[in-house]
């Protein structure tokens, strides 16, 4: 057990898949109730994870070393350190509030197909965080686009056939182009190993070519190439502007529980990709490119900002409020500042609780109004108190307010990042005040002033059982990190020191030139 | 007068004799099946058992082959040895499954009892063709093959666009066949041999081989490239494969591109890529033109259109192209083994796909369109899921044997510094991901308004379904044991 704890984490939703697939007819009803303890499993597992997890220790824990095909250089290498550990644990904690966010009033169309894409879109984001083979991890990256795929396409709005089409696409592109790096990598590590191999640890010791001598050679030189195919998928999935038009169209049209997992998991997917592979394996590339990154990630904080800001459709809202919390992410990673590092890794967490929780309100509004258009609410307060509540904590968080989770992401992110680029982190500062500026408008049209009338609101009921605790669990991590993050992050400090400082080390070799 | 020289069958030993012995049964078999046809009422049904045992038949015998030593017939013309004998074993795979597809859509479709045997005259001629490096044993062996193909895409006589696509494919088969020969010839006017082995080492051995000796074998890659289909030598694919009754194109798809593919990569890798005169490198750039041309011309073409056969034989056309840059590996000194691993997993896929869409065409000879799949997979959620494992497995998505394929061919091609030709494929696969998923989605999430497709079921169809996705499940999750095989196989 203590060895293939990980995997377990990794395939328990598998086995439940396929106790999923096999049920009879007549347990068609009770499917949801199975992804429940689905859910719960992973939670469990997920705690006797942080329990045995040493956060004294910088390195990777808990290896399981399967052979695959060795030949190839491709091994089932799983481990975690103290940068996977915080994004294992959201993945396991969203999951079931997300479940019981969105549990259905009604019947739902192919709910047995729908329960085994769930389940495997776990396994998928599972993988990703703990793989620790540059190819087990393309494997799960892509493991994760074809449940998510189904998700949109069958159970969302009205366009979402353009929507999920979009998304597997723009997805794919990057993707394929991270595996053509991959076999460069592997033919390098070949070449300098004797035999193949794809693991962070093997691949962290090969250095590969950067000439910075000129723009061309540098744009030219090995690394950066491998770097501009790794960053390019992973940019996309973030996403980072102008590579994000794919996120708005496959957030409306999915259905809420997609919606939530997308926002709370599938994006940091791709900042946590930046994190371990990017940065790490092509340091002087990154840093040479660093500026170009902290622009586009300060044009998309103000841009996605701006957009939610003229946003009418409540999900469009919240869709590009992520485009703006990501981009704080992006600056933080490539300022190569230890401080805005830990602010990334803190905020891909503190953003998964609080576009999560955004999204399963839109949700609740949307389940029982049939509506997402802010201007046809209004006054919703005094009839739903209990939503309205939840809605406020989780836009507190989604603002940054001192003592909200969302305030220990976004400032050490601003802190570390103006030592070195004070005049973007200026511009990304009126990004904060644009979030505040449209999450407190959204949260006044729908739950202050008069009511639009436009819909029968009297009757509206208020959260129920399911609900609440959903709201309640994303609460408690709201204040929870937000007022002793020492207690969440502890264990993630010692990876965290040894990682920034290595790799500011390596990214001052091109610096220091 | 020796006798020996008159018949020189007779200075056959045992394992020489065991080794011929697959093709004697199917041979024997095909004769038996012809006469086994002529049963006025249950006709068809005896071919397809006959023509099925003897399969079965002749595979046990390849396969307990491969346990005995090496073996090489007519002065080295034919040569039986682990690779050839593991292609044919995978031959006889193809031919076992083509032979299930076929029962039940050879009577809805008009097909004669003669089909069967057909079948097995064809499978003999390719494992002939696998098994020799001989460039005029190689034009028979071709013959045999495709004299049987022309008759059974012709034989479709519920569609006016069979005959079409047999005259075609016929005329311009007769072509490529043509140039095989004439190329063959000028080969061996320069070199004086028709083996491939000895062309070899008269390359090496010449400074400047003579210009015939290109001329010669331009042409026989060129009749190579028509096989295989790749642009632009590819216009008659089309066509035929829509043309053709979906059993017959799922046979073509699998096993005629198989053995034409496995004797082209044998002529490349010994008289292509090889350390000769500068010229040969024209032959690389050649081939890196026909392989970028393929994959973009064959991907960005099949998402415009709208009936499935005629879709995936403009993927056939895509697929051809990634083959040909499997054919870098030899730059490296690598064996086949990427290029063997991707055409088994592809054709058995394709097998499968076309086992599927063979049963919802309708009687009359309209074709399949993508509109009219909307929510097959609902209605028919096996096959539906099976034909989805097929397309992914096409497209190249992990946990199919599509993708350890595709991951094989790519990887080796970026060993052989082939980079920019791998980026090609890579950009023009997420094209492919387009139209592969787009048939998933009118499957999964449309509604079907107005032209419910017939649905027929072919209980043998569907056994060959399910040992395809069985088979694309198995490789693509656990590959392992097939990779080992294929390596030690292609040494």
């Amino acid at each position: 057990m203590e060895t293939t704890l990980l995997s377990w984490i990794i395939f328990s939703p598998m086995i439940f898949a396929l106790v999923a697939l096999l049920s009879p007819k007549s347990f068609e009803g009770s499917l949801r109730k199975l992804l429940l303890v689905q859910t719960l499993v992973g939670v469990l597992l997920s705690l006797v994870l942080y329990s045995q997890f040493d956060g004294n220790f910088s390195g990777p824990q808990l290896l399981h070393l399967v052979p695959w095909l060795p030949d190839w250089g491709l091994n089932y290498i799983v481990s975690i350190d103290g940068i996977s550990l915080p994004l294992v644990m959201l993945t396991a904690f969203v999951s079931p509030v997300a479940i019981l966010g969105t549990w259905p009033q009604g019947e739902l169309k192919k709910e047995k197909f729908f329960v085994i894409c769930l389940m495997a879109l776990q396994t998928g984001m599972y993988g990703t965080f703990l793989s620790s083979d540059v190819f087990l991890f393309y494997f799960f990256w892509e493991v994760v686009l074809i449940p998510m795929f189904f998700l949109i396409g069958l159970w969302g709005g009205k366009d979402r056939i353009y929507a999920t089409t979009k998304f597997f696409l723009y997805t794919m592109v990057g993707s394929l182009l991270m595996l053509v790096a991959i076999f460069f990598m592997l033919k390098t590590s070949s070449e300098t190993f004797g035999h193949p191999t794809a693991d962070f640890f093997s691949l962290s010791q090969l250095r590969f070519d950067f000439d910075s001598s000129s723009m061309w050679a540098a744009l030219t030189s090995t690394q950066s190439l491998l770097f501009l195919a790794f960053a390019l998928a992973f940019v996309i999935k973030v996403p980072m502007v102008p590579f994000h038009t794919w996120l708005p169209d496959a957030h409306v049209q999915a259905p809420t529980v997609g919606s939530v997992f997308l926002a709370a998991v599938l994006l940091k997917m791709g900042t946590y990709g930046l994190m371990r592979i990017a940065l790490p394996l092509f340091p002087e590339a990154a840093a040479y490119f660093a500026p170009m990154f902290v622009v586009l990630g300060v044009i998309g904080i103000v841009y996605g900002a701006f957009c939610a800001l003229h946003q009418t459709d409540f999900k469009k809202l919240v869709a590009y409020s992520s485009v703006s919390h990501m981009g704080y992410i992006m600056v933080g990673l490539f300022s190569f500042q230890k401080i805005a590092l830990a602010g990334s890794l803190y905020q891909m967490i503190n953003h998964g609780i609080s576009a999560g929780g955004l999204f399963l309100v839109v949700g609740f509004l949307y389940e029982r109004l049939h509506t997402r258009d802010l201007r046809e609410f209004g006054g919703l307060a005094k009839i739903v108190p209990l939503m309205a509540i939840g809605f406020m904590i989780m836009t507190l968080s989604s603002v940054a307010l001192p003592g909200s989770n969302g305030f220990v992401g976004e400032f050490p992110i601003l802190l570390g990042s103006f030592e070195r680029y004070p005049f973007h982190v200026l511009v990304a500062g009126t990004g904060v005040i644009f979030g505040a500026v449209y999450a407190l408008k959204a949260y006044q049209l729908v739950m202050l002033g008069p009511s639009s009338g436009k819909h029968d609101t009297d009757h509206l009921t208020d959260l129920n059982t399911k609900e609440l605790v959903a709201m309640a669990i994303l609460t408690l991590f709201v204040f929870g990190i937000g007022f002793f993050p020492k207690t969440f992050f502890g264990k993630s400090d010692v990876t965290l020191d040894t990682y920034s400082t290595s790799l500011i080390q390596k990214a001052g070799i091109y610096e220091s030139r | 007068m020796n006798l020996a020289n008159v018949f020189p069958m007779v200075g056959l030993n045992l394992v020489e004799l065991a080794s011929l012995l697959p093709l004697f049964i199917l041979s024997f078999g095909a004769v038996i099946t012809l006469l086994l046809g002529t049963h006025k009422e249950k006709g068809h049904f005896w071919a397809y058992a006959s023509g099925l045992v003897f399969i079965v038949v002749s595979l046990i015998f390849a396969a307990s082959n491969l346990f005995l030593a090496d073996v090489s017939l007519l002065g080295e013309t034919l040569v039986f040895n682990s690779l050839t004998k593991s292609l044919s074993l995978m031959i006889l795979v193809f031919a076992f499954m083509a032979t299930l597809l076929t029962y039940g859509k050879d009577q809805q479709e008009g097909l004669l009892s003669e089909i069967y045997a057909l079948i097995l005259f064809s499978t003999s001629g390719m494992i002939l063709m696998t098994s020799t490096s001989h460039l005029l044993f190689m034009f028979i062996s071709l013959e045999i093959m495709s004299l049987a193909i022309y008759v059974m895409v012709a034989m479709r006589r519920t569609s006016r666009f069979s005959s079409e696509a047999g005259l075609k494919y016929f005329i311009l088969g007769g072509v490529a066949s043509a140039l095989l020969l004439y190329g063959s010839s000028l080969i061996f006017g320069a070199s004086g041999s028709f083996e491939l082995a000895k062309i070899k080492a008269y390359l090496l051995s010449q400074e400047n081989p003579s210009v015939i000796f290109y001329i010669g074998l331009a042409l026989v890659m060129t009749s190579m490239l028509f096989k295989v289909g790749a642009v632009p030598f590819h216009g008659w694919l089309p066509d035929v494969y829509q043309g053709a009754a979906t059993n017959v194109t799922g046979f073509m798809g699998a096993a005629v591109k198989f053995t034409a593919f496995m004797a082209f990569s044998r002529i490349v890798q010994e008289i292509v890529f090889v350390s000769g005169g500068e010229e040969l490198k024209w032959f690389e750039a050649y081939l890196w033109i026909v392989s970028a041309a393929s994959m973009i011309y064959g991907n960005f073409v099949a998402i415009s259109q709208t009936e499935i056969k005629r879709m995936l034989s403009y993927s056939t056309i895509a697929h051809t192209g990634y083959l040909l840059l499997g054919f870098y590996a030899f730059k490296a000194e690598q064996s086949s083994e990427s290029i063997i691993l991707y055409l088994y997993f592809y054709a058995l896929s394709n097998l499968g796909a076309f086992a599927i869409i063979s049963q919802f065409e309708s009687k009359n000879s309209k074709d399949l369109t993508i509109n009219q799949m909307a929510g097959l997979g609902l209605k028919y959620p096996i096959l539906g899921t099976m034909l989805t494992v097929f397309l992914l497995s096409m497209a190249g998505i992990p946990l199919t044997s599509g993708f350890i394929g595709k991951y094989g061919l790519f990887s080796s091609a970026v060993q052989a510094g082939e980079i920019p030709l791998v980026v090609v494929a890579v950009l023009t696969s997420v094209v492919s991901v387009f139209y592969y998923l787009r048939v998933i989605i009118f499957m999964f999430m449309k509604e079907n308004e107005n032209s419910p497709v017939d649905y027929q079921s072919f209980k043998s169809a569907t056994v060959a379904a399910i040992i395809s996705v069985l088979a694309t499940l198995q490789f693509g999750l656990f590959p392992k044991a097939i990779i080992q095989f294929v390596k030690v196989i292609a040494k």
